[in-house]
């Protein structure tokens, strides 16, 4: 949720030209992307759910703030593959889905430790998108796209019936109880202090140190050489191919690392719920992951959570409004209103592309550069 | 949780202070919890009559902060989880009008506060008034969660109920535990929800699919005779699964029937003929249709239309209202069970679908029965213990005896927590009869004495309850 420009934007001190480009120069800087988005992190669940006022315009809540830094990180890692390399996978439930299972079968099993618990997953999810990168890539475009929704459909009907002794069938994958991490810090426990009234609980800060750190492998890949290779894929994949590349294997790779951050997502979200719905693995969840990425602009690191946020707020929170009235009055508008959210959902996704067609980001980018100009700051 | 007693604090203070309404990013706002009827508009938490000291009721200087408890202010609120979209959306609507009539009842008296528990009266819970959230689950697990995890988070709700799919059922009961909220089921009827996933945080009133079995099992033998042959189709997934097997276990063990096949269809099926075709040529005697809901539905009427009941006498171990409402005149003749329903003739049961139509002008289903009955032992229990600590309303409810909610006595058993309750055998009516809202005819009340296994048996063997604080 960094926004690492508008931050100053706001308070740009007009024709101080040292200021703007000095900003310039650092701004682009990987700690200073990483800082930001740290510090975008810590704040944004006591703005959520705790701060005055704010929290209570929003009606935010300290368990949906984690939900969204999850599925962030899974918004991240599959704009690497749609918005980077211009694969739209439309199966990426097998590996968020998978992920969870692993993890949540893992903490049944053999141990309940949430690093345990993340590296289980997240190595499943590698390994799944290996082997399911390597038949899925064989055939491009729409057929890549319904290859992978093919295999992930496979592995939902797999849960459902077949392996139900494993997954808890329809029932989902229940009894996981997640052990304190490092033996000492109950996740669910609030932290002490000053940290608990900003952070809230240690599953928060768990969460969130891995979205940071998504973030910033996200930006370490894309500002690499191998970066760049993706993006010269998306732009013409003929074109690499001539130049000497191997694009199958940078194809291949894209998506293994893409799976890899669904993987990191998928275990994240076993351990907050401490249950795996067969929901999660249901093309619905690759269909939500796709719609995310695009509401909040593809091809660009934060766009995608954003998208999230905004995805999970109108299914979380709009969807409980049970009256919708004038603000601070008590005239009702619409009765009911929350039943009302996948419509609600619906027109909000055809505004989004309708006025900004590269996403809510790609509308912030705009803003920006258009002030940039006004202000006088002399890039591109 | 601390935290959220201090966000739920501030947030009284901010609506005492007028900040009474909150919008949506600043275009439109929203009011959590008034209820649709006027009469409800008493419980709205917006800190009304706030001088009082509301909170001595709940002795929360007696008790540690667990879950959502203590309680803040003078309002207690109730969570109300239940289908508002998705296949069980109707059975959803009137569970939810049930529980608003439940927390009218609770704030104002009337029903079955007045009459049948003693134990309340009429002026709120513990000295608190009761407010209520509700949400949608859209019968997804994974949605009910996460609308559960906003009621006791953000609004506080010290107790939740709603089901209307075992899936969403189990789902929720082990969010509950975890939280530290009571979860008071709704209709659940898999063996698993008080089973191998059983929670001490959970109860369910509702009978299972291993007693429909024992009770249908009696009946069908008197009716049809012995030495039958049986077919099955069940819906694919946990309540299907355990519906067919206890089917097969009492069909054959109490009739002594035999089973042909037992078939899985696919959870939401909408062409059964091929299925049934198979059924009708497989030469047995009987068939079962274990599908609930639409797939009920879809099923009797598919079964019905092919000709299939010329030959074979159907079952449906599961009846509910509005299944029979879509099924019509396809269910005449053909025997099930009922969670509850309006003609069961003993005094709780009228009061009850008295009070229903006095206040909504129509017949209560049986999920309304169960989830009015539910917000109220939950209460009563709160009473009974003087306090909301959960672990003391668990310890009223935990082998708790009753008879006041219209099936006879019951008993909580604290083993499971699952009601040792009577079960209502019935038999579809023909298209003619089915009018007010009377859609079967209740054929016989199989006593629980004849019902239910011991603690080490059956689905109770696997459950384990988990620790209550």
């Amino acid at each position: 949720m960094s926004d690492p420009n508008t931050t100053s934007d706001g308070g740009t001190v007009v024709a101080d030209e040292s200021l703007v480009s000095r900003w310039e120069r650092i701004r682009e800087r990987e700690a200073t992307v990483v800082g930001l988005t740290a510090i975008a992190v810590a704040l944004f669940p006591w703005l959520f759910a705790r701060a005055p006022v704010v929290s209570d315009v929003l009606l935010g809540y300290q368990s949906l703030a984690t939900l969204i830094l999850i599925w962030g990180i899974f918004a991240v890692g599959f704009d690497l593959l749609l918005g980077y390399t211009g694969l739209l996978s439309f199966g990426h439930a097998a590996f968020w889905g998978g992920a969870a299972y692993a993890a949540g079968v893992v903490a049944n099993n053999v141990s309940a430790d949430p690093i345990v618990m993340v590296v289980s997953g997240t190595l499943f999810a590698v390994l799944l998108a290996w082997l399911l990168g390597f038949l899925s890539l064989r055939r491009g475009g729409i057929y890549f796209s319904i290859l992978t929704l093919a295999f992930a459909q496979m592995l939902y009907y797999m849960s459902a019936a077949p392996l139900a002794f494993l997954t808890g069938g329809e029932n989902g994958l229940t009894g996981i109880t997640v052990t304190p991490l490092f033996g000492l810090f109950h996740l669910e426990s609030d932290l002490p202090t000053f940290a608990g009234e900003l952070l809230g609980t240690w599953l928060y800060l768990f969460v969130g140190v891995f979205a940071v750190l998504a973030v910033a492998a996200a930006y370490r890949i894309l500002n690499s050489p191998y970066g760049m290779v993706f993006r010269a894929i998306r732009e013409n994949e003929q074109r690499a191919e001539f130049v000497g590349l191997n694009v199958w294997r940078y194809k291949l790779m894209a998506f293994i690392i893409s799976g890899a951050f669904a993987g990191v997502a998928g275990s994240l979200f076993t351990i907050h719920g401490s249950y795996v719905p067969l929901q999660s693995l249901y093309w619905t969840e690759s269909g939500e992951i796709v719609i995310m990425s695009v509401l909040g602009g593809t091809a660009s690191l934060f766009g995608p959570i954003i998208g999230a946020g905004l995805y999970l707020y109108v299914e979380n929170i709009v969807s409980g409004v049970q009256q919708l009235t004038v603000p601070f009055t008590d005239i009702v508008l619409v009765n009911d209103f929350g039943t009302y959210w996948h419509l609600l959902l619906g027109l909000v996704f055809v505004v989004v592309i309708w006025v900004a067609p590269r996403g809510i980001w790609g509308a912030i980018s705009d803003v920006r550069e258009f002030v940039w100009d006004r202000v006088g700051g002399d890039r591109r | 949780m601390a935290r959220n007693n201090k966000s739920l604090n501030r947030r009284d203070v901010l609506k005492a202070a007028g900040v009474s309404t909150v919008g949506i990013a600043g275009l439109a706002g929203c009011s959590g919890g008034g209820g649709e009827q006027g009469g409800g508009d008493g419980g709205t938490g917006s800190g009304e009559g706030s001088g009082g000291d509301g909170g001595g009721g709940g002795g929360s200087e007696d008790y540690p902060a667990l879950g959502n408890f203590p309680i803040d202010g003078n309002t207690a609120t109730y969570g109300f989880n239940v289908p508002q979209s998705g296949p069980y959306a109707s059975e959803g609507q009137d569970e939810l009008r049930a529980y608003q009539l439940a927390v009218k009842h609770l704030n104002e008296g009337g029903g079955w506060v007045d009459s049948q528990f003693d134990d309340l009266s009429g002026d709120g819970v513990l000295g608190y008034q009761i407010d209520y959230v509700d949400g949608d689950t859209a019968t997804d697990a994974d949605t009910a969660r996460q609308s559960a995890s906003r009621m006791i988070q953000r609004d506080g709700a010290i107790m939740v109920s709603g089901g209307s799919s075992s899936a969403v059922a189990i789902a929720v009961q082990g969010l509950c535990q975890n939280e530290n909220v009571l979860f008071m089921a709704c209709l659940t009827h898999s063996n698993d929800t008080t089973g191998k996933d059983c929670a001490r945080y959970g109860f369910r009133e509702m009978f299972n699919a291993y007693m429909t079995g024992q009770a249908l099992a009696p009946v069908v033998k008197e009716a049809y005779g012995e030495g039958l042959k049986f077919y099955q189709l069940y819906a694919d997934y946990s309540w299907g699964q355990t519906q067919q097997a206890s089917m097969k276990k009492f069909m054959t063990e109490v009739a002594g029937w035999e089973q042909v096949k037992s078939v899985a269809t696919p959870l939401g099926t909408s062409d059964y003929q091929s299925y049934l075709s198979e059924a009708a040529n497989s030469g047995a005697d009987v068939l079962i249709l274990n599908h609930y809901g639409l797939d009920g539905a879809n099923s009797v009427q598919q079964a019905i239309d092919a000709g299939i009941d010329s030959d074979m006498e159907i079952l449906v171990p599961l009846y509910n209202r509005p299944m029979a409402e879509a099924a019509g005149g396809a269910i005449e003749g053909i025997y099930g069970t009922v969670a509850w329903d309006s003609q069961i003739d003993n005094e709780p049961s009228k009061q009850f679908t008295q009070a229903f139509r006095d206040e909504y002008d129509r017949t209560p289903s049986g999920p309304a029965q169960l989830a009015y009955a539910q917000t109220l032992q939950y209460s009563a229990a709160a009473e009974r213990a003087g306090t909301f600590y959960p672990p003391e309303v668990i310890k009223q409810l935990e082998g708790y005896e009753y008879s006041n909610i219209g099936m006879g006595s019951e008993t909580m058993r604290a083993c499971d927590h699952q009601a040792q309750r009577d079960v209502p055998v019935v038999q579809g009516l023909s298209a003619s009869e089915q009018s007010q809202g009377q859609y079967f005819k209740i054929v016989n009340i199989t006593s629980r004495d004849e019902l239910g296994y011991a603690c080490d048996e059956g689905p109770a063997a696997e459950c384990e309850l988990g620790p209550a604080k």
